[in-house]
């Protein structure tokens, strides 16, 4: 029956790669109204269909492309895919999500959804048009990079308008940190796009003249006023003039920018590497994701030096970091080359940045030396080291084999106590907020259902004290503890709100840049923007339900593969040592296991165990779940009240 | 004179980026449904990050007027708006061949030409594009904004 929501295009696509076979299924009208979509869909189809402990190179294994029923809309951010799959990096629930222009395409082309599942025998892209699908041949782009393959297929249908997402070769050699890429943008975290090299699946080609419908005309004029609303955020010019990059020295400020494997949360040369420097030097032209009012992309160029010929596009905060001063690089050509390397190759520059700081770390401690590197001195700040390393690394290659591991294995690999500088959560790399400088993120890191990550709870508040936007969202009550980094208090509900707001960004889809930063719009926003676009007349506490749905099945899925509390920490380094700047004297360690029970209170999950109750999960209509997971014996015991 | 969309840039800062709001936009005004392969704006991207938007030019010696042989497209001689009378149109495409710019094309489900026309007065693009980059425009008073910026930036503005 076809679905009575607009916003969706009501189908969506099954492959079996095993059998070749593929089949549209009709998208149901309870799943669109329990999990909205993309981050929901995706969340729901895994907790489904993947068995506990399958490994994730399984054929078993699901990976799944999912849009929203906002995509594709003039809605601000409206381009962003999600991809969902289990993680072979934390062996996890995992998720990625990238911007660009892929994901209204393959609504334009007839489907909301791909799933994926077993394994090709020989490598295969899939072709979408027009409400057709079909898997072809990928044998000649099989060792290309993700640039290369993408030029390829647009010159072999003859059509500029076909949009790619797929891996390059660090996928297809599995490295655990693999990510799917879209015209140089990433859907980079927890190792997908290995996961989509395990299936010898090359990438998804979509070119569609479909229509996207919404339920009310009035979407147009309130996605305008949204556009606006966001326009005249007091954040969003810098946002759009440095991109990301305008972070760098904001967050070197507070200490915030970790540097040298997290050692300290400031580095010296940050002004070599910042926005401003990027704009100055290497700027060619901004660059937006379909329907974005803010573009923080951008496309650069080395013009001199060694590195000289390097075109790019948007080098992120993150990045910046990774390849920086995480690595103690002040090379910012050498970054940008960096970023080249991880989007053609595809790895998450995240990961990769983070597993060579940890590399460089046990080389300065003796833990391994020029016989474990094939001969490379890993010495701290060394652009050539950090570009030989991504080579090696995408191309599993001695040293790089270790590597393409993630830091956990390659810790366990060293041994010598290597896993004090294994800065990870859950077995996923760091991202560049040093918790010990903004409180926030020291529970926002380690409650993350991905591992350790910044854009779950995405707290940004504290960063340097949004107050206005801390009135806005939550009134004036909490402040101000609520917006001072150094603070604790309050920050508890801060992450679960912004958990929650974010299962929905990610389930709508739109950019998290507009709903948690800029601080720009809110549920309110979303609430009228979605029941606009779909006809489903959702209130602000339905959605924010059905993002708390959301984040409890993700939760269910890793306490079912063995995740509790003690898994919820930060790694012992940001628990002991303290950090730098503002942050002196502030180790992680006596304010974690505060706000673990305050946020475990707060989600009403079991204190000690920290896995949700039958209650909140029933409260959530997921009775069934309950039933499953009492079966398994991970449903905290009843009656007894944990206070 | 005549009004038509015009693209102001001001680089590096003020260029179009290649979102494509103007296509969505201006798909939802026409059609009340997002389609971009039904919008009246294009934006081209190379591979090296240049984007660009197209629209008609309403030109004064229109090729496409010229080329039609059912005399659908013609030339409003009081706004200068170049129409397509839909009911005429046969969708033979001698139009889309025509057209220097690629700025007129054929409906994929009517089969039929559409091009900009300017949204009877309030064009969608131009109201959407976020980086306002986008002008509803006589091109000779846009010209005398160049000449402005031009002096400014090589004969100097002051200090
Ligand atoms: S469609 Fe092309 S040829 Fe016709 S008036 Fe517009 S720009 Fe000129
Ligand atoms: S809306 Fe403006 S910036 Fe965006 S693609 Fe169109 S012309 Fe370019």
């Amino acid at each position: 029956m076809a679905l009575r929501y607009s916003g969706y295009v009501g189908k969506y696509l099954r492959v079996d790669l095993t059998s070749g076979k593929i089949s549209e299924v009709h998208l149901e009208e309870q799943l669109t109204r329990l999990y909205l979509g993309g981050n929901g869909f995706g969340t729901k189809i895994l907790w489904d269909e993947v068995p506990v402990g399958v490994d994730p190179f399984d054929p078993e294994n699901r990976l799944i492309f999912s849009t929203g029923p906002l995509t594709g809309t003039v809605w601000p951010t409206a381009g962003r895919l999600e991809v969902i799959g289990k993680s072979p990096l934390t062996g996890i629930y995992g998720d990625a999500n990238a911007g660009g222009h892929f994901a209204p395409e393959l609504k334009f082309a007839g489907y909301d959804m791909i799933v994926f599942q077993g394994k090709s025998k020989k490598p295969v892209y899939l072709w979408v048009e027009d409400g057709r699908a079909e898997l072809r041949d990928a044998s000649h782009l099989w060792g290309k990079g993700t640039w290369e393959a993408e030029r390829t297929i647009r010159k072999d249908h003859g059509d500029g308008g076909i949009k790619v997402a797929g891996i390059g070769q660090a996928g297809e050699n599995r490295v655990r940190f693999a990510g799917i890429i879209t015209s140089g943008r990433a859907a980079a975290r927890t190792g997908l796009g290995a996961v989509m090299g395990s299936k010898n699946l090359k990438c998804v080609a979509a070119r569609g003249t479909f229509d996207v419908g919404v339920a009310k005309d009035e979407f147009y004029d309130y996605a305008y006023e949204i556009h606006q609303q966001i326009l005249a955020n007091e954040y969003t010019p810098s946002t759009s003039r440095y991109g990301t990059l305008g972070l760098v020295n904001p967050m070197n400020e507070i200490s915030r920018f970790p540097t040298k494997n997290f050692q300290r949360g400031d580095f010296p040369y940050a002004n070599e590497i910042s926005g401003e420097i990027l704009e100055k030097k290497f700027l060619v032209r901004r660059v937006g994701c379909y329907a974005c009012p803010i573009s923080c992309g951008r496309t650069v160029a080395v013009r001199d030096g060694p590195y000289k010929g390097t075109y790019t596009e948007g080098v992120e905060y993150e990045t910046i970091n990774a390849l920086g001063a995480r690595t103690w690089n002040r090379d910012m050509a050498s970054i940008l080359k960096g970023d080249l390397l991880c989007d053609e190759y595809g790895i998450d520059s995240i990961s990769t940045g983070g597993v060579i700081a940890f590399a460089m770390e046990c080389f300065e401690n003796g833990i391994i030396s020029e016989g474990d590197t094939d001969g490379l001195k890993l010495e701290w700040g060394n652009p050539e080291i950090v570009l030989e390393l991504i080579e090696k690394i995408a191309k599993r290659e001695g040293i790089g084999n270790v590597l393409a591991e993630g830091v956990v294995r390659a810790a366990k690999k060293f041994g010598k106590g290597a896993e004090y500088y294994a800065m990870h959560i859950k077995g996923m790399e760091m991202s560049a907020q040093d918790p010990r400088s903004q409180q926030s993120y020291i529970l926002a890191h380690i409650t993350g259902t991905r591992g350790a990550d910044h854009l779950k709870g995405f707290p940004c508040i504290d960063e340097t004290g949004y107050v206005d936007a801390a009135v806005r969202r939550y009134g004036e009550q909490y402040l101000p503890e609520i917006v001072d980094g150094l603070s604790t208090k309050y920050k508890p509900m801060v992450v679960k709100d912004g958990e929650e707001l974010g299962a929905v960004a990610d389930s709508a889809i739109v950019c998290k840049f507009g709903t948690h930063f800029p601080p720009a719009y809110y549920w309110p926003e979303l609430a009228r923007g979605i029941s606009l676009a779909t006809g489903m007349q959702l209130g602000i506490a339905e959605l924010k339900e059905i993002g708390e749905r959301i984040y409890n099945l993700q939760r269910c899925f890793n306490v079912r593969e063995g995740i509790g509390r003690r898994d919820d920490t930060q790694p012992r380094r940001i628990l002991v040592e303290s950090g730098t700047g503002r942050a002196k004297g502030h180790a992680a360690g006596p304010l974690q296991e505060l706000m673990l029970d305050e946020y475990y209170e707060l989600r009403r999950w079991d204190k000690k165990t920290g896995w949700p109750t039958r209650a909140k999960l029933e409260e959530l209509g997921l009775k069934n779940v309950a039933e499953d997971m009492e079966k398994m014996g991970r449903l905290p015991a009843r009656g007894k009240r944990r206070r | 004179m005549y009004k038509r969309i015009a693209l102001i840039e001001n680089p590096p800062i003020n260029t179009c980026v290649g979102c494509r709001t103007c296509e969505s936009a201006c798909s939802f005004w026409h059609e009340r449904a997002f389609n971009p392969e039904k919008s009246r704006i294009r934006v081209t991207r190379t591979e090296y990050g240049i984007s660009y938007p197209i629209t008609c030019r309403q030109c004064f010696k229109a090729p496409c007027v010229d080329a039609c042989p059912t005399r659908a497209i013609h030339r409003n001689a009081e706004t200068g708006v170049v129409l397509v009378s839909e009911g005429l149109c046969i969708g033979c495409g001698l139009c889309v061949e025509r057209c220097p710019f690629g700025a007129i094309v054929l409906h994929p489900d009517k089969k039929v030409a559409i091009k900009c026309d300017l949204c009877g007065g309030t064009p969608a693009c131009v109201k959407f594009c976020p980086e306002r980059v986008l002008r509803h425009i006589d091109v000779n008073v846009a010209a005398q904004g160049r000449r402005r910026s031009w002096v400014e930036s090589k004969v100097g503005g002051g200090a």
